[in-house]
């Protein structure tokens, strides 16, 4: 019976991580609905479903290009760096070509009616110069998302330093570099230093427009659906996953892992370029400072839930898609639960959902092993830590009291779990 | 009984090292019960097993590679001094006692992965030593070993036979079990089968016990006659820097012909692998020296050019560097020639599938499906699914690899008829093997090295296993 199941499902292409993580999407949609006092998700169910769109879309289309990675046995942890050089070169591109040497040609002197000499701004340019402008500043950014990404390649296969070094080091060098380009234009072209950049160009107020959230999502499906493509349906993909399984077995089999791992780190830090894009648009500014900060964590979590393994070999696209909408989704409906100041609570969610995650998935074979969760002394040890924790943020939200109250029950409740378990293994 | 050697015999996927796994505390989930001196057990895992008295060698390796030989024997029972840190210095001494009693000079301080196989054994046996076990359990122990090594593993089992250690000997070879064993209980597709005195029975016996009918001794003919020269190999050498030799591989030439089985016997570090590497584009360094292939300068600087070149390896170590794990049978047969099932630009799965599940039928892989994990199969299938993965590249040549380790009389028969066939086709096959009788049953020609030289030449008509080893063991003195 159940194997006939599982046939069944993995000929639709399902695997049952994936059927889990839409039950718990759905599940947390319906217990939104039930704490949320202003039932957002069925009154406001548009503005709702544009803003998870968004989010999704922001968070989803460079949690493919870690997935990519983490499937070919590495992993990329300058993506939110990359999202904030990118965004820097991008804004930067803008400001060279409206003040540099170029502006003359774009932006043409004329004398208005009062007889000073006036240049034309960004918004009287005209589409053709605008729409010119914007297509080379995204193209530089794509471009310094594929030069990243071969430093990254070059790094790990001629330098061999590992994965984690290698992005480590752009993931603190990039943001600087970011900051570094930033000052440099605008006090060269705009007058004054600035640490950041207003983005006033008509296509990404366009694009920040509720109405065009569409795009957003498109985009982010589009590149879903190629990334599909390029891992189940070509010898490039089936060539990505030998190599994350067993790269000395996949170099023997005559595979060049060398430039499939090229191309995968082209593909993450370019999937950060275009991500980029709509980070400029979503806060209507370039702020190499604190861009992205923190995010790829993010896509790499989106990626783990989703199902991929951090040896390497495994992962879907469906599995990541699923995994950025459920992170996104609990964030969401936290930050309708507890309505004010939602954001300093986003690292703690991702970090508990990540746990869950791979526990839930590991669950069947940690019962099975007859393993403990709680052995012995670090077991115990552990069990304090988490009711701990549970007191802590009970201390936020509740007062010092009850606080106290939910340390205890926790405590009560692990301990009694832990005995029944120890009852278990014995008997 | 104290000092006995039992051997446990039967066909890959018979069951013997799921049974051992039981014995030795690996698997702690199933049904029945198991005594110990009479006292019943039940393990949770290998620190229980070895606080028992029983240990195990796994037949695929465990050790941690990046630590010292010393710290892998006493891992997880570290040797501290007075003062409760731990000593390394107690533990190389004492990790160089036991390998002496091993008759092996290797250095206990080198980290464990830099040794080969055979070498990585003895440790895994020093490791035993040290637990002063009770009972010891080898499963497959001589597979990686070359014929001086094996000779030295029977001088060490001797000895702890002599000190009461009981032995449980897992193997495939029935010369050696019947060198050694004094009972042969023969296991077939997970079932008892029958516990056998060894004086009262004889290997065709075992063997039909074991596969449940006749084997006929092999005797595959030679009746191939050498075509077209595929591969000429001129002077190949490949330095070793650090080494006090100098040289992995020195001068070292030979032809091969389409057509013909080319034999290369040597001992451990004789270079038989690293020749293999040579040919395949997957050396370390650069190869000194010429190649032709076809009359056409050849130089390989990576596998794929080899692979392109129409030149195939089947590994050596199947599970580091043969298998993908995550893979299913009919992927991992597939991953050499997916250029072949290109449909418009995209894989295209069917011809995929319809190419795997030919190879399946051909060399008879038992798998359920094409969908099954590869980690589902036995060795001998697991090796016969990275043979068929090169045989879809359509290759000139076919590098083999140490191709039979660890697999099953009846798969290594078919393996061996499987060779001859293709060479029927004009395949050109270069194998080699720590087996001698199986380089004999094989080849039409031997290449013996020594110490990265070439050592002699045998036809298969003049070579016999003394002359070869022999030639092997000569050594050089430059």
């Amino acid at each position: 019976m159940k194997n006939h199941r599982q046939g069944l499902l993995a000929k639709l292409g399902i695997r049952p991580n994936e059927i889990a993580l839409i039950v718990a999407i759905i599940a947390i949609i319906g217990i939104t609905l039930g704490l949320d006092a202003n039932r957002s998700y069925w009154f406001q169910w548009d503005t709702n479903s544009i803003e998870i769109g968004r989010q999704t879309a922001l968070l989803g289309i460079f949690a493919l290009g870690a997935m990519m990675v983490i499937v070919s046995g590495g992993i990329d942890l300058s993506s939110g760096s990359m999202i904030a050089f990118s965004g820097t070169v991008i804004a930067c591109s803008m400001i060279y070509l409206q003040n540099g040497p170029m502006s003359d040609y774009l932006f043409p002197v004329s004398v208005d009616v009062s007889g000073k000499s006036v240049r034309v701004d960004m918004a009287n340019a005209g589409i053709f110069v605008q729409t010119l402008v914007v297509m080379v500043s995204i193209g530089m950014g794509l471009v310094s998302g594929f030069f990243v990404g071969t430093l990254h390649a070059w790094l790990i296969t001629s330098v061999r330093l590992p994965p984690f070094v290698a992005t480590l080091s752009t993931l603190v060098g990039l943001r600087s570099m970011a900051r570094i380009l930033c000052e440099y234009t605008t006090s060269n072209y705009q007058g004054s230093k600035k640490a950041q950049v207003n983005i006033d160009h008509p296509f990404f107020t366009w694009l920040r427009d509720s109405k065009h959230v569409y795009l957003w999502v498109a985009v982010f499906l589009v590149l879903a659906a190629f990334t599909w493509l390029i891992l189940s349906r070509t010898v490039l993909g089936r060539h990505i996953y030998a190599l994350g399984g067993n790269e000395q077995a996949a170099r023997l089999s005559g595979i060049r892992t060398d430039r499939l791992k090229w191309f995968a780190y082209v593909f993450s830090a370019m999937t950060a370029s275009l991500a980029s894009v709509f980070y400029l648009a979503n806060e209507g500014v370039c702020a190499p400072v604190n861009q992205g900060r923190g995010h790829e964590l993010n896509a790499i979590a989106a990626a783990v839930v989703g199902g991929c393994s951090l040896q390497g070999g495994i992962g879907t696209v469906t599995g990541t898609l699923l995994g950025a909408m459920f992170l996104r989704i609990v964030i969401d409906s936290v930050s309708k639960i507890i309505k004010s100041g939602a954001d300093i609570w986003e690292g703690l969610i991702v970090g508990i959902v990540v746990v869950l995650a791979v526990t839930f998935s590991q669950l069947q074979q940690l019962r099975g092993s007859g393993r403990r969760l709680f052995p012995g002394l670090l077991g115990a040890c552990a069990m304090v830590t988490l009711s701990l924790f549970a007191g802590l943020i009970a201390m936020s939200t509740w007062g010092e009291k009850p606080a106290a109250m939910t340390m205890v029950s926790v405590l009560i409740a692990l301990v009694v779990y832990g005995f029944t378990e120890k009852h278990k293994a014995r008997g | 009984m104290p000092g006995e050697l039992h051997a446990i015999c039967g066909e890959n996927g018979a069951g013997k090292s799921t049974l051992m796994k039981i014995l030795s505390g690996v698997i702690g989930d199933y049904e029945g019960e198991l005594f110990v001196s009479g006292n019943k057990v039940q393990f949770h895992g290998t620190r229980d097993a070895e606080s028992a008295g029983i240990s195990i060698i796994h037949q695929e390796l465990n050790l941690v590679e990046q630590l010292s030989i010393a710290a892998n024997i006493f891992l997880g029972r570290e040797i501290r001094n007075s003062l409760g840190l731990r000593s390394d210095r107690a533990m190389e001494l004492a990790a160089k006692g036991l390998l002496s009693q091993l008759e092996t000079e290797i250095d206990p301080s080198a980290p464990a992965g830099s040794l080969r196989v055979g070498d990585q054994q003895l440790v895994e046996i020093a490791k035993a030593l040290s637990l002063n076990s009770q009972i010891l359990i080898m499963d497959e122990p001589t597979s990686a070993l070359t014929e001086s090594e094996v000779a030295r593993l029977y001088r060490v089992i001797a000895r702890l036979r002599e000190r009461g250690t009981t032995i449980l000997y897992i193997s495939h070879k029935m010369e050696e079990v019947f060198k050694l064993s004094n009972r042969i209980t023969v296991l077939r597709d997970g079932c008892f089968i029958r516990t056998l005195e060894t004086s009262e029975t004889n290997a065709t016996e075992i063997t039909k016990w074991m596969v449940g009918r006749e084997i006929e001794s092999l005797e595959l003919g030679i009746g191939t006659t050498p075509g077209r020269l595929l591969l000429e190999v001129k002077n190949v050498s490949l330095a070793w820097p650090g080494h006090a030799r100098g040289y992995r591989l020195k001068e070292v030439s030979f032809k091969l012909r389409g057509g013909e089985v080319l034999g290369i016997a040597g001992l451990m570090g004789a270079g038989r692998t690293e020749l293999m590497e040579c040919l395949f584009g997957a050396a370390e360094l650069p190869v000194e020296g010429e190649m032709l292939l076809e009359g056409k300068p050849y130089r390989p600087s990576h596998p794929s050019d080899a692979c392109q070149a129409g030149i195939g390896l089947v590994t050596e170590d199947r599970k580091r560097l043969g298998i993908f794990p995550a893979m299913n049978v009919g992927q991992n047969i597939s991953v050499c020639s997916l250029d072949a099932t290109i449909r418009a630009g995209l894989l295209n799965r069917k011809v995929e599938q319809n190419a795997s599940s030919s190879m399946v039928g051909k060399l008879q892989v038992k798998t359920t499906s094409l969908l099954s994990a590869i980690t589902s199969l036995s060795g001998g299938n697991q090796q016969k699914c990275i043979v068929a993965r090169w045989l879809l590249t359509n290759p000139k040549i076919l590098l083999l690899d140490d191709p039979t380790r660890g697999v099953d009389v009846g798969a290594k028969s078919e393996l061996y008829r499987l060779i001859r066939g293709l060479c029927m086709e004009g395949l050109g096959v270069i194998v080699t093997s720590s087996e001698l009788p199986e380089l004999l049953t094989l080849s039409d020609r031997i290449l013996v090295l020594s110490e990265g030289r070439m050592a002699a030449e045998f036809s298969r008509e003049n070579a016999t296993q003394e002359k070869i080893m022999h030639a092997a063991t000569r050594g050089w003195t430059a």
